[in-house]
């Protein structure tokens, strides 16, 4: 291998890797964002407390079934497979044909879903019970003390387990080409099967790949500190005691 | 914190509106139009197909991207969609995305170098014949099979193919032969074959020829003394389309109008243009 060579293949061809690699981060930001929408849906409506009335029970389960069925369904098959039953199957049953672009989109989004539902649901369970009875004993429904107690604490507390999907949805969408979404690793493969030179041209796809996903940890990590707020700080209420 | 959240999901629901949007006016412009003839191939499998930045030799777009496609399938797929009267759109898919794309009617044809093996021809229609090609091995230069000129010289050989092609099968008549596990496409072969994983793997002429020009480590061995048995229906290739398509007849007629010197001449034209060639 030579730098030389490397240089040559990136200059020759910086469009498609570029190209390739925006796709990929569109497809990754879009489809991780509805994923943890999706999640933190999910997660909310399957921690709901038993409630009293037979009617809302049965509902309850209804849905609870059908959320527990949807991620198992997504986090027990392969992306690849997903993608083909998805794109294909929708086409040949339904007759809908979705945009190729749009198809990687909701394939990601319900994929990353089905992950991100579980590490919600972590993420509540995790919160001291001490909160959810308290927020119960001053009167609190289960969706007011989740939107005002409950999730922003989630939120702070799954944002690595977040920021690890985010990585592997980046690295993932490399199997969306079998439904013809030309992102990065098609590119290069397309470049591959021009030039042969297989070592120099991959490995300046490896390059963006870790330059992506680096750069998008990075941002995470700093919204994390964010979060945390700052680390020293005045106790407000104390003055008269100096 | 609740008026972000509250922006959140205003944010997405927007977002899933606006992605539903486009997506139904793509299905509605894009897809159902029939004076649109559209072909699925890879544009990775020179010279019948690769992907290039310009338009320079008679490429043709990409659908969904900025980049072209061009090769011997595509002379041929703009052959056949003037002869139709439609215009030519050019869908980028892997391979093995080809079929279930066909039979889902994403594309109206497939124009990637397909054989018309009888497994396949269960499953989709294929026209008449546009290129028939002989198998050839291509191996490593200065390897012992360098040489070689029949299929007993490969005993002992690490052979490969690609997957779901009948290279793959042909593969069993080599005696002593060490079949490896196939593999998804040409250049994946070819890094085995440069980093020594394989010692060989069974290839049509014209991307053993174009594999040769583009790396001089590779040499390409022609069974001048017994070479594989193939029905014809494999070393040929021919345009798939879906079961019962009402294209058929018309494609045959244009591809009749074809002579096997416009062939040959389409094909010299494209080994002497695939990208690989100025490297």
């Amino acid at each position: 291998m030579s730098f030389q060579l490397v240089k040559e293949i990136f200059l020759d061809n910086w469009p498609m890797y570029l190209r390739g690699a925006g796709m990929t981060i569109v497809i990754s930001v879009i489809s991780t964002i509805l994923g943890a929408i999706i999640g933190l849906l999910i997660g909310v409506v399957r921690t709901i407390p038993e409630p009293a009335t037979r009617g809302k029970r049965v509902i309850l389960k209804v849905v609870n079934t059908i959320f527990s069925a949807y991620v198992e369904y997504f986090r027990g098959t392969p992306m690849i497979v997903q993608a083909m039953v998805i794109y294909y199957g929708s086409a040949l049953l339904f007759d809908i044909h979705l945009n190729r672009f749009v198809a990687a989109i909701i394939i990601v989004s319900i994929n990353t879903g089905a992950y991100m539902a579980e590490i919600v649901r972590g993420g509540i369970t995790s919160i001291d019970e001490g909160q959810f009875e308290a927020a119960s004993a001053i009167g609190m429904t289960h969706f007011q003390s989740m939107f005002n107690i409950i999730l922003p604490q989630v939120i702070r507390n799954i944002l690595p387990a977040t920021a690890n999907e985010f990585v592997i949805n980046i690295k993932d969408t490399s199997v969306l080409n079998v439904i013809g979404v030309t992102e990065l690793f098609f590119q290069t493969k397309s470049i591959t099967g021009n030039n042969f030179k297989f070592f120099e041209s991959y490995f300046i796809a490896s390059g963006i790949y870790l330059l992506m996903t680096f750069t998008i940890t990075r941002i995470l990590r700093h919204f994390e500190k964010r979060l945390d707020g700052p680390q020293n700080y005045d106790l407000v209420g104390n003055q008269m005691q100096v | 914190m609740r008026r972000r959240l509250v922006l959140l999901v205003a944010l997405s629901l927007i977002g899933a509106m606006l992605l539903t949007a486009c997506g139904g006016g793509n299905a509605s412009t894009g897809e159902e139009e029939s004076d649109v003839f559209r072909v699925g191939l890879e544009a990775g499998y020179p010279p019948f197909n690769w992907t290039q930045q310009d338009d320079s030799n008679g490429a043709v777009p990409i659908d969904g991207t900025s980049e072209y496609a061009g090769g011997y399938d595509v002379e041929i797929a703009k052959r056949i969609a003037e002869g139709l009267g439609k215009e030519l759109v050019i869908v980028k898919i892997e391979w093995d995305g080809l079929l279930p794309a066909l039979e889902s009617g994403k594309i109206d044809a497939i124009i990637a170098g397909m054989s018309p093996t009888a497994e396949r021809a269960k499953a989709i229609d294929f026209t008449d014949n546009y290129y028939k090609s002989d198998l050839v091995m291509v191996v490593r230069k200065g390897s012992q099979y360098e040489n070689a000129t029949s299929l007993k010289d490969f005993a002992g050989a690490k052979i490969t193919a690609q997957l779901n092609t009948f290279h793959y099968e042909v593969i069993d008549q080599i005696e002593g032969v060490i079949k490896e596990t196939a593999m998804d496409n040409f250049p994946a072969m070819r890094v085995a074959l440069e980093s020594g994983m394989i010692d060989g793997y069974v290839s049509e002429r014209p991307e053993a020829i174009s594999a040769m020009a583009a790396n001089e480590n590779f040499v390409m061995v022609e069974f001048t003394d017994g070479g594989f048995e193939t029905s014809d229906d494999d070393t040929a290739v021919a345009v798939g389309l879906k079961k019962g398509s009402p294209l058929r007849e018309k494609i045959n007629e244009i591809l009749g109008q074809i002579s096997e010197e416009e062939r040959q001449d389409i094909m010299d034209q494209a080994i002497k243009n695939q990208p690989a060639a100025d490297n």
